[in-house]
Protein backbone atom coordinates (compact mmCIF):
# COMPACT_ATOMS: atom_id res chain seq x y z
CA UNK A 1 0.00 0.00 0.00
CA UNK A 2 2.55 2.13 1.06
CA UNK A 3 4.32 1.61 -2.29
CA UNK A 4 1.19 2.87 -4.06
CA UNK A 5 0.83 5.73 -2.22
CA UNK A 6 4.10 7.32 -2.80
CA UNK A 7 4.23 6.17 -6.61
CA UNK A 8 1.20 8.09 -7.06
CA UNK A 9 2.25 11.27 -4.92
CA UNK A 10 5.88 10.97 -6.59
CA UNK A 11 3.55 11.27 -10.11
CA UNK A 12 1.27 14.29 -8.63
CA UNK A 13 4.03 15.99 -7.15
CA UNK A 14 5.90 16.16 -10.59
CA UNK A 15 2.52 17.43 -12.14
CA UNK A 16 2.29 20.04 -9.61
CA UNK A 17 5.85 21.21 -10.12
CA UNK A 18 7.61 19.53 -7.18
CA UNK A 19 8.66 16.27 -8.68
CA UNK A 20 11.58 14.44 -7.47
CA UNK A 21 11.52 15.74 -3.67
CA UNK A 22 9.64 12.52 -2.14
CA UNK A 23 11.72 9.04 -2.47
CA UNK A 24 11.22 5.92 -0.93
CA UNK A 25 13.50 3.36 0.59
CA UNK A 26 13.35 0.08 2.16
CA UNK A 27 16.68 -0.17 4.73
CA UNK A 28 16.80 -3.06 6.99
CA UNK A 29 18.38 -1.74 10.10
CA UNK A 30 21.31 -4.25 8.92
CA UNK A 31 21.93 -1.98 5.54
CA UNK A 32 24.44 1.09 7.30
CA UNK A 33 25.90 1.22 4.27
CA UNK A 34 22.78 1.14 2.10
CA UNK A 35 21.19 3.58 4.22
CA UNK A 36 24.69 6.00 4.34
CA UNK A 37 24.13 5.74 0.50
CA UNK A 38 20.42 6.49 0.18
CA UNK A 39 20.45 9.71 2.29
CA UNK A 40 23.53 10.69 0.84
CA UNK A 41 22.44 10.97 -2.94
CA UNK A 42 18.91 11.85 -1.78
CA UNK A 43 20.08 14.78 0.20
CA UNK A 44 22.32 15.99 -2.99
CA UNK A 45 19.60 15.37 -5.42
CA UNK A 46 17.74 17.84 -3.20
CA UNK A 47 20.45 20.07 -2.62
CA UNK A 48 20.53 20.62 -6.51
CA UNK A 49 16.97 21.36 -6.81
CA UNK A 50 16.97 23.98 -3.83
CA UNK A 51 15.29 24.91 -1.22
CA UNK A 52 11.03 24.34 -0.86
CA UNK A 53 9.83 26.58 -2.59
CA UNK A 54 6.74 26.72 -0.62
CA UNK A 55 8.52 28.16 2.57
CA UNK A 56 5.75 30.77 3.88
CA UNK A 57 3.22 30.04 1.39
CA UNK A 58 0.59 28.78 4.11
CA UNK A 59 -2.15 31.14 4.33
CA UNK A 60 -1.65 35.16 5.16
CA UNK A 61 1.75 35.43 4.11
CA UNK A 62 0.98 33.85 0.48
CA UNK A 63 2.11 36.99 -1.31
CA UNK A 64 5.84 36.75 0.11
CA UNK A 65 6.03 33.44 -0.88
CA UNK A 66 9.20 32.71 -3.69
CA UNK A 67 6.88 30.78 -6.05
CA UNK A 68 4.85 34.24 -6.65
CA UNK A 69 7.94 35.95 -7.79
CA UNK A 70 8.31 33.96 -10.56
CA UNK A 71 4.93 36.05 -11.87
CA UNK A 72 3.31 39.29 -11.38
CA UNK A 73 0.53 38.50 -8.59
CA UNK A 74 -2.16 38.87 -10.71
CA UNK A 75 -5.18 39.74 -8.08
CA UNK A 76 -4.62 42.65 -5.79
CA UNK A 77 -7.36 41.88 -3.61
CA UNK A 78 -6.18 38.59 -2.34
CA UNK A 79 -3.94 40.80 -0.16
CA UNK A 80 -2.80 39.31 3.42
CA UNK A 81 -5.78 41.01 6.21
CA UNK A 82 -3.30 42.24 8.31
CA UNK A 83 -2.84 46.17 9.80
CA UNK A 84 -0.05 46.62 6.38
CA UNK A 85 -1.63 49.71 4.67
CA UNK A 86 -0.72 50.93 1.03
CA UNK A 87 2.86 51.53 1.94
CA UNK A 88 3.15 47.41 1.95
CA UNK A 89 1.24 46.95 -1.52
CA UNK A 90 3.61 49.33 -2.92
CA UNK A 91 6.47 47.62 -1.99
CA UNK A 92 4.83 44.42 -3.22
CA UNK A 93 4.18 46.20 -6.44
CA UNK A 94 7.48 47.41 -6.96
CA UNK A 95 9.20 44.12 -6.23
CA UNK A 96 6.73 42.17 -8.13
CA UNK A 97 7.54 44.89 -11.01
CA UNK A 98 11.17 44.35 -10.46
CA UNK A 99 10.99 40.52 -10.67
CA UNK A 100 9.09 40.64 -13.91
CA UNK B 1 -40.00 7.69 -18.80
CA UNK B 2 -42.68 9.37 -16.38
CA UNK B 3 -45.27 6.80 -16.60
CA UNK B 4 -42.11 4.04 -16.08
CA UNK B 5 -41.62 6.12 -13.07
CA UNK B 6 -45.22 5.90 -11.82
CA UNK B 7 -45.24 2.02 -12.41
CA UNK B 8 -41.82 1.42 -10.56
CA UNK B 9 -43.40 3.53 -7.77
CA UNK B 10 -46.73 1.65 -8.02
CA UNK B 11 -45.83 -1.37 -7.88
CA UNK B 12 -42.79 -0.97 -4.85
CA UNK B 13 -40.11 -2.00 -7.33
CA UNK B 14 -38.50 1.28 -5.67
CA UNK B 15 -39.71 3.20 -2.70
CA UNK B 16 -38.07 6.42 -3.76
CA UNK B 17 -37.47 8.27 -6.90
CA UNK B 18 -34.92 10.84 -6.96
CA UNK B 19 -35.02 12.88 -10.38
CA UNK B 20 -35.15 16.68 -11.16
CA UNK B 21 -38.19 19.39 -10.51
CA UNK B 22 -38.37 22.63 -11.90
CA UNK B 23 -39.00 24.88 -8.88
CA UNK B 24 -39.49 28.87 -9.47
CA UNK B 25 -37.83 28.00 -13.28
CA UNK B 26 -34.53 26.27 -11.87
CA UNK B 27 -34.42 22.57 -12.03
CA UNK B 28 -33.78 20.93 -8.98
CA UNK B 29 -33.51 17.68 -7.68
CA UNK B 30 -36.40 16.08 -6.00
CA UNK B 31 -37.10 12.91 -4.30
CA UNK B 32 -40.70 11.54 -6.45
CA UNK B 33 -42.58 9.07 -3.99
CA UNK B 34 -45.78 7.07 -3.74
CA UNK B 35 -47.72 9.21 -1.83
CA UNK B 36 -47.37 12.04 -4.23
CA UNK B 37 -47.65 10.03 -7.54
CA UNK B 38 -49.10 13.66 -9.23
CA UNK B 39 -45.88 14.79 -8.68
CA UNK B 40 -44.53 12.50 -11.01
CA UNK B 41 -45.59 14.67 -14.01
CA UNK B 42 -43.55 17.37 -12.93
CA UNK B 43 -40.49 15.19 -13.62
CA UNK B 44 -37.60 16.70 -15.97
CA UNK B 45 -34.30 15.71 -16.91
CA UNK B 46 -32.18 17.87 -19.73
CA UNK B 47 -29.18 19.59 -18.78
CA UNK B 48 -29.15 20.35 -15.15
CA UNK B 49 -26.99 17.74 -13.24
CA UNK B 50 -26.58 17.23 -9.57
CA UNK B 51 -24.75 14.40 -7.70
CA UNK B 52 -28.22 12.27 -7.11
CA UNK B 53 -26.30 9.15 -6.09
CA UNK B 54 -24.69 11.18 -3.37
CA UNK B 55 -28.59 12.03 -2.03
CA UNK B 56 -29.36 7.75 -2.52
CA UNK B 57 -25.93 7.64 -0.40
CA UNK B 58 -27.32 10.11 2.39
CA UNK B 59 -30.88 8.22 2.63
CA UNK B 60 -29.18 4.48 2.53
CA UNK B 61 -27.04 5.69 5.65
CA UNK B 62 -30.11 6.05 7.26
CA UNK B 63 -32.24 3.39 5.75
CA UNK B 64 -29.94 0.28 4.39
CA UNK B 65 -32.55 -1.40 2.86
CA UNK B 66 -34.71 0.95 0.99
CA UNK B 67 -34.91 0.96 -2.53
CA UNK B 68 -34.04 3.60 -4.80
CA UNK B 69 -34.90 4.69 -8.56
CA UNK B 70 -33.06 7.76 -10.13
CA UNK B 71 -32.31 9.01 -13.37
CA UNK B 72 -28.71 8.29 -13.98
CA UNK B 73 -26.17 9.69 -16.52
CA UNK B 74 -23.01 8.34 -17.92
CA UNK B 75 -21.28 10.04 -15.01
CA UNK B 76 -24.09 9.39 -12.27
CA UNK B 77 -23.60 5.45 -13.41
CA UNK B 78 -20.06 5.57 -13.03
CA UNK B 79 -20.43 7.29 -9.11
CA UNK B 80 -22.85 4.29 -8.62
CA UNK B 81 -19.97 2.03 -9.95
CA UNK B 82 -17.73 3.22 -7.42
CA UNK B 83 -19.90 3.66 -4.47
CA UNK B 84 -20.63 -0.38 -4.98
CA UNK B 85 -17.14 -1.16 -5.05
CA UNK B 86 -17.20 1.10 -1.39
CA UNK B 87 -19.89 -0.11 -0.28
CA UNK B 88 -21.77 2.65 0.34
CA UNK B 89 -24.70 1.50 -1.91
CA UNK B 90 -26.09 -2.38 -2.48
CA UNK B 91 -26.51 -2.72 -6.29
CA UNK B 92 -30.01 -4.41 -5.58
CA UNK B 93 -31.34 -1.43 -4.31
CA UNK B 94 -30.47 0.92 -7.04
CA UNK B 95 -32.40 1.19 -10.10
CA UNK B 96 -31.35 3.49 -12.41
CA UNK B 97 -33.27 5.17 -15.87
CA UNK B 98 -30.90 6.24 -18.27
CA UNK B 99 -30.79 9.15 -19.50
CA UNK B 100 -28.83 11.35 -22.06
CA UNK B 101 -25.93 12.68 -21.42
CA UNK B 102 -22.67 13.55 -23.18
CA UNK B 103 -22.55 13.49 -26.65
CA UNK B 104 -20.48 11.11 -28.65
CA UNK B 105 -20.02 9.56 -32.11
CA UNK B 106 -23.37 7.97 -32.05
CA UNK B 107 -25.39 10.85 -30.84
CA UNK B 108 -24.15 14.02 -31.63
CA UNK B 109 -26.47 15.83 -29.11
CA UNK B 110 -25.66 15.84 -25.11
CA UNK B 111 -27.08 17.41 -22.57
CA UNK B 112 -25.00 18.22 -19.52
CA UNK B 113 -24.35 21.56 -17.80
CA UNK B 114 -20.76 20.88 -18.71
CA UNK B 115 -20.42 20.96 -22.43
CA UNK B 116 -18.04 23.63 -23.69
CA UNK B 117 -15.94 24.97 -21.01
CA UNK B 118 -14.83 28.56 -21.38
CA UNK B 119 -11.91 30.25 -22.33
CA UNK B 120 -10.51 32.07 -19.09
CA UNK B 121 -9.04 35.57 -19.56
CA UNK B 122 -6.14 36.85 -20.69
CA UNK B 123 -4.83 36.89 -17.20
CA UNK B 124 -5.36 33.84 -16.03
CA UNK B 125 -4.14 32.19 -19.21
CA UNK B 126 -0.97 34.46 -18.21
CA UNK B 127 -0.39 33.41 -14.83
CA UNK B 128 -2.88 30.91 -14.14
CA UNK B 129 -4.13 27.35 -15.44
CA UNK B 130 -6.43 27.59 -18.09
CA UNK B 131 -9.56 25.33 -17.15
CA UNK B 132 -9.36 23.85 -21.19
CA UNK B 133 -5.59 22.29 -20.86
CA UNK B 134 -5.15 18.76 -20.91
CA UNK B 135 -2.65 17.12 -18.25
CA UNK B 136 -0.75 16.03 -21.19
CA UNK B 137 0.07 19.84 -21.69
CA UNK B 138 1.86 20.44 -18.45
CA UNK B 139 5.20 17.96 -19.59
CA UNK B 140 6.45 20.50 -21.77
CA UNK B 141 6.17 22.97 -19.08
CA UNK B 142 9.32 23.60 -16.42
CA UNK B 143 8.89 22.68 -13.02
CA UNK B 144 8.83 25.98 -11.53
CA UNK B 145 6.38 27.64 -14.06
CA UNK B 146 4.02 24.32 -12.89
CA UNK B 147 4.03 25.28 -9.65
CA UNK B 148 3.60 29.27 -9.99
CA UNK B 149 0.58 28.12 -11.94
CA UNK B 150 -1.17 26.06 -9.83
CA UNK B 151 0.02 28.13 -6.94
CA UNK B 152 -1.82 30.84 -8.75
CA UNK B 153 -4.99 28.88 -9.01
CA UNK B 154 -4.97 27.76 -5.23
CA UNK B 155 -3.75 30.77 -3.32
CA UNK B 156 -7.87 31.53 -4.60
CA UNK B 157 -9.27 28.82 -2.78
CA UNK B 158 -11.91 30.20 0.21
CA UNK B 159 -12.50 26.93 1.65
CA UNK B 160 -16.02 26.92 0.91
CA UNK B 161 -15.73 23.02 0.52
CA UNK B 162 -18.07 23.47 -2.28
CA UNK B 163 -15.42 20.73 -4.17
CA UNK B 164 -16.28 18.47 -1.25
CA UNK B 165 -19.37 18.75 -0.39
CA UNK B 166 -20.96 17.95 -4.51
CA UNK B 167 -19.02 15.11 -4.89
CA UNK B 168 -20.77 11.99 -5.22
CA UNK B 169 -17.92 9.89 -4.33
CA UNK B 170 -16.87 11.84 -1.01
CA UNK B 171 -18.83 9.62 1.51
CA UNK B 172 -16.47 9.70 4.74
CA UNK B 173 -17.97 10.64 7.78
CA UNK B 174 -14.34 12.46 9.46
CA UNK B 175 -13.10 14.40 6.41
CA UNK B 176 -9.35 14.85 6.52
CA UNK B 177 -9.54 18.59 5.36
CA UNK B 178 -11.83 19.24 8.18
CA UNK B 179 -8.97 18.20 10.73
CA UNK B 180 -7.42 20.62 12.19
CA UNK B 181 -3.91 19.37 12.45
CA UNK B 182 -3.50 18.26 8.79
CA UNK B 183 -5.08 21.22 7.82
CA UNK B 184 -4.26 24.61 9.58
CA UNK B 185 -7.33 26.36 10.53
CA UNK B 186 -7.89 29.92 10.50
CA UNK B 187 -6.88 31.43 7.82
CA UNK B 188 -7.46 32.05 4.03
CA UNK B 189 -7.03 30.81 1.19
CA UNK B 190 -5.91 27.17 3.46
CA UNK B 191 -3.10 25.64 3.74
CA UNK B 192 -2.62 25.71 0.03
CA UNK B 193 -1.50 23.33 -1.81
CA UNK B 194 -1.88 20.71 0.92
CA UNK B 195 -5.60 21.35 0.70
CA UNK B 196 -6.02 20.57 -2.97
CA UNK B 197 -3.51 18.02 -3.04
CA UNK B 198 -5.14 16.00 0.20
CA UNK B 199 -8.31 16.04 -1.88
CA UNK B 200 -6.79 15.26 -4.85
CA UNK B 201 -5.04 12.00 -3.03
CA UNK B 202 -7.95 10.97 -1.94
CA UNK B 203 -9.66 11.18 -5.51
CA UNK B 204 -7.24 8.54 -6.44
CA UNK B 205 -9.37 5.47 -8.15
CA UNK B 206 -12.74 7.01 -6.86
CA UNK B 207 -12.97 10.26 -9.42
CA UNK B 208 -15.21 9.43 -12.17
CA UNK B 209 -14.64 12.41 -14.12
CA UNK B 210 -17.77 14.25 -13.66
CA UNK B 211 -16.40 17.81 -13.27
CA UNK B 212 -19.26 19.15 -10.63
CA UNK B 213 -16.73 20.10 -8.36
CA UNK B 214 -15.53 22.86 -11.14
CA UNK B 215 -18.89 24.09 -11.69
CA UNK B 216 -18.95 23.71 -8.49
CA UNK B 217 -15.78 26.48 -7.55
CA UNK B 218 -16.69 29.67 -7.00
CA UNK B 219 -13.55 30.94 -7.65
CA UNK B 220 -13.12 28.67 -10.93
CA UNK B 221 -10.20 26.52 -9.79
CA UNK B 222 -9.77 23.88 -12.42
CA UNK B 223 -10.09 20.87 -10.54
CA UNK B 224 -11.43 18.83 -13.33
CA UNK B 225 -7.85 19.47 -15.06
CA UNK B 226 -6.40 18.49 -11.42
CA UNK B 227 -8.42 15.00 -11.18
CA UNK B 228 -8.38 14.12 -14.99
CA UNK B 229 -4.49 13.83 -14.09
CA UNK B 230 -5.09 11.74 -10.49
CA UNK B 231 -7.03 9.49 -13.27
CA UNK B 232 -4.46 9.53 -15.60
CA UNK B 233 -2.19 8.19 -13.41
CA UNK B 234 -4.41 6.08 -11.60
CA UNK B 235 -4.72 4.53 -15.10
CA UNK B 236 -1.16 3.99 -15.94
CA UNK B 237 0.60 3.35 -13.05
CA UNK B 238 -2.07 0.75 -11.41
CA UNK B 239 -4.05 -0.04 -14.72
CA UNK B 240 -7.48 0.91 -12.94
CA UNK B 241 -10.48 2.63 -15.14
CA UNK B 242 -12.21 4.12 -12.24
CA UNK B 243 -16.01 3.26 -12.12
CA UNK B 244 -15.78 1.25 -15.31
CA UNK B 245 -16.50 -2.01 -13.31
CA UNK B 246 -16.63 -3.88 -10.05
CA UNK B 247 -13.13 -4.49 -9.49
CA UNK B 248 -11.71 -3.02 -6.31
CA UNK B 249 -9.69 0.19 -6.47
CA UNK B 250 -5.91 -0.81 -6.21
CA UNK B 251 -5.96 1.79 -2.87
CA UNK B 252 -8.79 0.41 -1.18
CA UNK B 253 -7.30 -1.21 2.02
CA UNK B 254 -10.34 -3.68 2.20
CA UNK B 255 -9.11 -7.09 1.03
CA UNK B 256 -5.48 -5.85 -0.21
CA UNK B 257 -3.16 -8.57 -1.36
CA UNK B 258 0.85 -8.66 -1.27
CA UNK B 259 1.55 -8.03 -5.14
CA UNK B 260 5.00 -7.20 -4.61
CA UNK B 261 7.31 -10.87 -4.70
CA UNK B 262 9.37 -11.14 -1.76
CA UNK B 263 13.07 -10.42 -3.50
CA UNK B 264 16.70 -11.51 -1.95
CA UNK B 265 18.31 -9.10 -1.05
CA UNK B 266 21.33 -7.36 -3.06
CA UNK B 267 24.49 -9.23 -2.86
CA UNK B 268 26.74 -7.30 -4.82
CA UNK B 269 28.50 -4.14 -2.25
CA UNK B 270 27.32 -0.48 -3.14
CA UNK B 271 29.54 1.44 -4.80
CA UNK B 272 31.87 3.76 -2.51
Amino acid sequence: MTVKRVTFLQELLSFMGLGGRLHLEWISSAEAQKFVQVITDFTEKIRSLGPNPLIGASGARLLDAPYLKTVKPHNTLLKPPDSAGIAEEATHEIKSETVA
Amino acid sequence: MKSKVKRWLEEGIVDLFLGYKMVMGHPLPYSFNKANLDAVDELIDGPARYSLEKVATHIAAVDPDIKIGMLARDCNQRALNVLYIWNQLKEDNIKAVNVNCCPSNLKAHGDCSYLAPEKPAPLKQQVGVDNTLCPEDFEEMEQPECLSRWMNEFQKCIKCYGCRNICPVCFCKECSLEHGDLIGKGALPPEVPIFHLVRATHMAGRCIDCGLCEDACPVDIPLRLLYRKVNDIVKTVFDYETGSGADQSPLSILGDKVTLEPQPMQTNPPAV
